[in-house]
């Protein structure tokens, strides 16, 4: 951390990711899904967590997220260590996560409902996210009627609406496809240089996360490490036109260089996996 | 693909108009024939009466009071037992669909129960419960119970992970996750238990009724059948099937929107 940084409130972060480590199992059979990951976000930036399958970016995220708390290491909002959910994190699933039996506006709602905020003032705020994601005119619609891309964008007008200091989202767009995708991040771009909010992206998509990101983490494979820390420098306001750039072909081939060995270092490990069930089964 | 042979092939589609003009003629076939074999004399007296004689018995029941009188009974008997089976079946079926342990060891029990003729403990019912509509509470409201207890247990285990996740993630407390996230995720499941437990529930209270007792549509059909008037039987027989066919396709109606 620079002087700079050390002076500046502003820059205090908003959620530091200290020397964390998650084990499985037990005896020989341990497996290190994350091993000594530090890393901070800063108030109103962009990060991305990025690695290959089984680099334990979804442990990392359900640790962050309050969901796991028997780890070691510490992540920290001010001077709190997360052992359960936190009220300043909203958490984006990967999977689908709309409750099927109510309507965009009532699953929009519903954490205002659970904080106990009265009916209009609840509809109103709702009504504003719905707005901000651009579903204003599915408000009555149920989740059965929509496609998967609205889906998501129902569970993050969801998210939005209980106002969480840190957005936290597990490959949100993992289902969809390229073009949605292209699309949903000029949505979410949008709505993160609208509110300055802080978020911290969980993907093991390359595009995705340099178009999005200030600052990508790359991981290792198994056991998940820090390979490196890469700043984005790419202008904003930002739209999904960026991905066109000189800059962004050369961020990708950047982290792919990094990401490359990593990721058939897991390749090879299922295939060998593969291969034992295979011959043994 | 009309391969010759298949087991589920068919030449004719299966549109509303054709499903509902298939169960039309089979309905005025079979009342063809029960008019046929009313009018060829083959029976003794009046075991197969004509359509005409059932049609005047169902009217004249239709105004009798004490048809009403007894219907009451048995609605009162089959609501009441459903209402008692539910609140112990879903409340077993919560807690065995969220512990494992105590799935491991009493669903089989429920499970194998389940199917045993719970009509054996009748006469100890009539003890505890007296010859009245008690008994027949009682009985029902056990065989209720198993169809709702498994059916809301296995609701429990098919709610999405994800949804959990989601309530616990907003920080929901028992009560929200009960009432906002398990019970609307079961409704489905729960429903079909109900439907199915009021199945049981109707049969066992009018079974309990034609064995012993002073009221209740099985009442009424053993007083009916002893003074041997087969029209009215048959009226009665057909009252109880309608009414209890009706109430399943009310249920069903709202278990699946």
């Amino acid at each position: 951390m620079s002087i700079s940084e050390k002076t500046s409130l502003a820059q205090e972060p908003a959620l530091v990711v200290d020397d964390v480590v998650k084990r499985f199992g037990r005896g020989t059979e341990i497996v290190t899904a994350v091993d000594h990951v530090s890393f901070t976000v800063r108030q109103g930036e962009f990060v991305s967590v990025i690695g290959p399958s089984g680099c334990g970016k979804s442990t990392l995220f359900n640790i962050i997220g309050g969901l796991l708390s028997d780890y070691e290491g510490a992540v920290k909002i001010g001077e709190e260590r997360i052992s359960a959910p936190h009220p300043a994190v909203g958490m984006v699933f990967q999977e689908e996560s709309t409750f099927p039996w109510r309507t965009v506006i009532d699953n929009v709602a519903f954490p205002l409902e659970l904080q106990g905020v009265a009916k209009s003032e609840r509809m109103d705020r709702a009504h504003h996210f719905i707005d901000m994601v651009g579903l204003a005119s599915f408000e009555k619609a149920f989740p059965s009627q929509l496609s998967g891309g609205m889906k998501q964008r129902v569970s993050i007008a969801r998210i939005l609406v209980s106002q969480p200091k840190i957005l936290l989202m597990d490959e949100p767009f993992a289902a969809l496809d390229e073009q949605t995708r292209l699309l949903l991040g000029d949505k979410i771009t949008q709505i993160q240089q609208e509110l300055n909010q802080t978020t911290l992206l969980i993907t093991h998509n390359l595009t995705e996360a340099v178009q999005l990101s200030d600052r990508i983490v790359v991981m290792t494979y198994r056991p998940g490490q820090v390979k490196r820390i890469v700043d984005i420098n790419l202008p904003r306001p930002r739209t999904s036109d960026v991905v066109g750039s000189d800059a962004f072909g050369h961020y990708v081939a950047e982290i792919w260089n990094d990401l490359r060995e990593e990721a058939s270092r897991g390749m090879a490990d299922s295939e060998s996996a593969a291969s034992r069930r295979a011959t043994h089964g | 693909m009309a391969a010759a042979g298949s087991l589920t092939s068919s030449s004719i589609p299966a549109t509303p108009r054709n499903v509902l003009a298939l169960r039309l003629a089979v309905a005025v076939f079979v009342l063809c024939v029960w008019e046929g074999l009313s009018r060829s004399g083959l029976f003794y007296g009046e075991v197969v009466p004509s359509l005409l004689a059932i049609f005047v018995s169902m009217g004249k029941l239709l105004i009798d009071p004490i048809f009403w009188r007894n219907l009451q009974v048995t609605m009162v008997e089959t609501v009441a037992s459903l209402a008692i089976g539910a609140g112990f079946g879903i409340t077993v079926g919560i807690v065995l669909g969220a512990n494992r342990f105590l799935m491991r060891a009493f669903e089989p029990v429920v499970y194998y129960l389940s199917p045993t003729p719970r009509i054996i403990l009748f006469p100890v019912m009539i003890m505890w419960f007296g010859v009245g509509p008690g008994s027949k509470i009682a009985l029902g409201a056990l065989s209720a119970f198993f169809a709702i207890a498994l059916s809301t247990a296995a609701g429990m285990r098919q709610i999405d992970p994800i949804l959990i996740r989601v309530g616990r993630s907003f920080r929901a407390n028992i009560w929200q996750m009960a009432f906002k996230i398990y019970l609307p995720a079961m409704r489905v499941p729960i429903l079909n238990g109900i439907r199915l437990g009021m199945g049981t529930a109707i049969i066992t209270v009018l079974l309990g009724e034609t064995k012993l007792s002073n009221q209740g549509l099985g009442y009424m059909i053993m007083q009916i059948y002893t003074r041997f008037d087969m029209p009215g039987l048959y009226a009665l027989l057909i009252l109880v099937f309608v009414i209890a066919g009706g109430v399943n396709a009310l249920i069903g109606h709202f278990a699946c929107d």
